[in-house]
């Protein structure tokens, strides 16, 4: 396992540090940091698909999308209760992970890529057209129940999520399993010529991340309280989570919540000069400058700094 | 059905077009360029830009929309693609990237709002119930003269022995003499000369707007995958599948279900049959 008692003590001071702040920011910042613990989350979720073992997913808002849209359409044009409809979404996303799996057992690298991306457009396409009385069509659902009032509520509820995701997703990628997960991405051959079945690792690889995507995407749909398809199932939004977790460091745990919380305060500080959408030019230069040079992320040019400062005194 | 049928053929003359470029690329550098649609974005809009907001001639306009395609492509070959040599996924993440890049820089220059393009050729003639704007017709027989020249150029000239060498296997071309780097340049240069003009075509099909990159980088895509890496008919044939199966779902099914049967037309071949319909035997 592997676990040392600093480990637990970074956690517990981190926890402690996220849940102590609302006393000390003002409600604005509370709010961007909502959207940086969600996006966090989704960060999460296609870092443990795609960033650990090398499946790079282009169409995650299809996972996340199914887990937003079977709670919103439960609860708003059934009336189910939030309670209920939250975990029938995230059954329903891992069922979706199911679906994207089976071409994932069949072909790999560029293809797969395609093939998630051209899931994700495929439901983009079919949301709008198919039973529009149930999605809402292209305008979307607006009125579906939140989960709480309040930017202090809404923190502390993204937050611990988050948390509490990130926690056990850094347990488990602690164990053996998380190990033969990484070693997935370096080498597919020498994993299921040590014994292991390949198949059934990349299972549990897309069950998780459906399931981290499915609760995320319920949850967010419910702090938000309304759905729109353009603003889900988007390249652009593609973009973002795989920046999330690239430019904080894939195949990490702290990576992924270090870029979401960089790049939602990076769009956030942008906004006085560059109003629009040209605040993307910024985000994706920086992004494209620091992926070419180091691939790894963020995370992995702070550990070569310390690490080279400890070397040279 | 006449109706249905010149249609087809126009936007499937299109379609074949736009997916040629992406063709070249993926056969000879085996990468799959993302930002492959914002040739056709910066495409589109040089060509605004300097055909309709300098008022230069709509000829000159085209010539410059595909010099900034080229100089993009070079670029994107020598700091992007060459860097990262033959990583795949990481090619894949950087030019997905470059193309937002690309796309908040239009709207950084352009603004967001959509632009109209003034058809290149004007004028409407009518055939049996069916709008056959000249321009598009100019752009399928555009079309067609590029891809049987292309198919022309790559059987029989040198260079395009060299490039079919290249893509057969990289280090053979390289001890049989064949200078790779200059065969890869040549190649992302034209792909994105056409990739731009191609971008006039479709800009001036649909309308100009930042966010036009995506349908048709799905378009080629679908176009490619279901043809088969490497292969120019092919990319030729499945561009009027992909065409009419769109016209005809529009026709006969609703218009807004076009885009579905390319994407399950993607899905399905590409679990079926990864080397596409076409195989690659040929380029």
């Amino acid at each position: 396992m592997n676990l040392r008692w600093h480990h637990f003590a970074l956690w517990a001071l981190f926890i402690v540090g996220m849940f102590a702040l609302p006393q000390f920011v003002s409600n604005g910042t509370l709010r961007t940091m909502i959207f940086a613990n969600f996006l966090a989350i989704f960060a999460i979720s296609w870092d443990t698909l795609s960033g650990r073992t090398g499946y790079i997913s282009f169409g995650h808002p299809f996972l996340i999308g199914i887990g937003a849209y079977t709670t919103a359409i439960l609860t708003h044009r059934f009336d189910f209760p939030v309670e209920i409809s939250i975990p029938i979404a995230v059954i329903a996303t891992m069922v979706g992970g199911l679906i994207v799996l089976l071409p994932a057992l069949r072909i790999k690298g560029s293809y797969f890529a395609l093939v998630t991306l051209a899931m994700m457009e495929l439901v983009y396409q079919l949301v709008q057209v198919v039973r529009p009385d149930l999605t809402g069509g292209t305008r979307g659902m607006s009125g579906l129940p939140t989960l709480t009032r309040g930017a202090a509520n809404g923190y502390y509820m993204s937050v611990s999520l988050m948390l509490a995701i990130a926690l056990s997703m850094w347990l488990i990628m602690k164990t053996r399993l998380g190990t033969a997960l990484s070693a997935i991405g370096m080498n597919e051959e020498a994993v299921s010529g040590s014994g292991l079945s390949v198949t059934k690792l990349k299972m549990t690889a897309f069950l998780m991340s459906a399931f981290i995507a499915g609760l995320g995407g319920a949850v967010y749909i419910h702090y938000l309280g309304s759905i729109a398809p353009r603003a889900l199932f988007d390249i652009n939004f593609v973009f973002t989570i795989i920046v999330a977790a690239l430019i904080g460091g894939a195949g990490t745990t702290i990576g992924p919540i270090a870029g979401a919380f960089f790049l939602t305060f990076l769009l956030e500080y942008l906004r006085p000069w560059l109003p629009g959408a040209e605040r993307y030019m910024v985000y994706s230069g920086l992004a494209l400058l620091i992926y070419m040079y180091q691939p790894k992320g963020m995370w992995a040019l702070m550990t070569q700094a310390t690490f080279k400062s400890k070397i040279r005194p | 059905m006449l109706q249905v049928l010149i249609q087809g053929l126009l936007l499937s003359g299109l379609y074949a077009l736009i997916a040629v470029g992406f063709t070249l690329i993926f056969s000879v550098g085996r990468v799959l360029n993302l930002a492959y649609g914002a040739y056709l974005l910066i495409g589109g809009y040089a060509y605004f830009y300097f055909a309709q907001t300098l008022g230069m001639p709509k000829f000159a306009g085209v010539l410059m929309a595909g010099i900034f395609g080229c100089v993009l492509g070079l670029l994107k070959f020598q700091l992007i693609v060459k860097p990262l040599k033959g990583n795949h996924v990481a090619i894949e993440i950087s030019t997905l990237i470059l193309a937002v890049f690309l796309q908040s820089t239009v709207i950084f220059v352009f603004g967001d709002s959509s632009k109209i393009l003034l058809p290149i050729i004007p004028g409407v003639e009518r055939v049996a119930g069916a709008a056959i704007p000249f321009s598009n017709l100019f752009a399928a027989i555009a079309s067609w003269i590029i891809l049987l020249s292309l198919w022309w150029f790559v059987r029989s000239t040198h260079m395009g022995r060299a490039m079919q060498a290249v893509s057969m296997d990289a280090k053979g071309a390289a001890i049989s003499g064949v200078d790779a780097n200059r065969v890869n340049m040549f190649t992302w240069g034209l792909s994105g000369a056409l990739g731009a003009i191609a971008g006039v075509f479709f800009a001036s099909y649909t309308q100009l707007y930042p966010g036009m990159w995506v349908a048709p980088l799905i378009i080629a895509v679908a176009v490619v995958i279901v043809g088969g890496i490497g292969s120019i008919i092919g990319t030729l044939i499945v561009a009027h599948i992909v065409g009419f199966l769109e016209i005809l779902t529009s026709a006969y099914i609703a218009p807004e279900l076009r885009g579905v049967f390319t994407m399950l037309l993607i899905i399905v071949i590409l679990v079926w049959r990864p080397s596409g319909l076409f195989g690659r035997e040929e380029l």
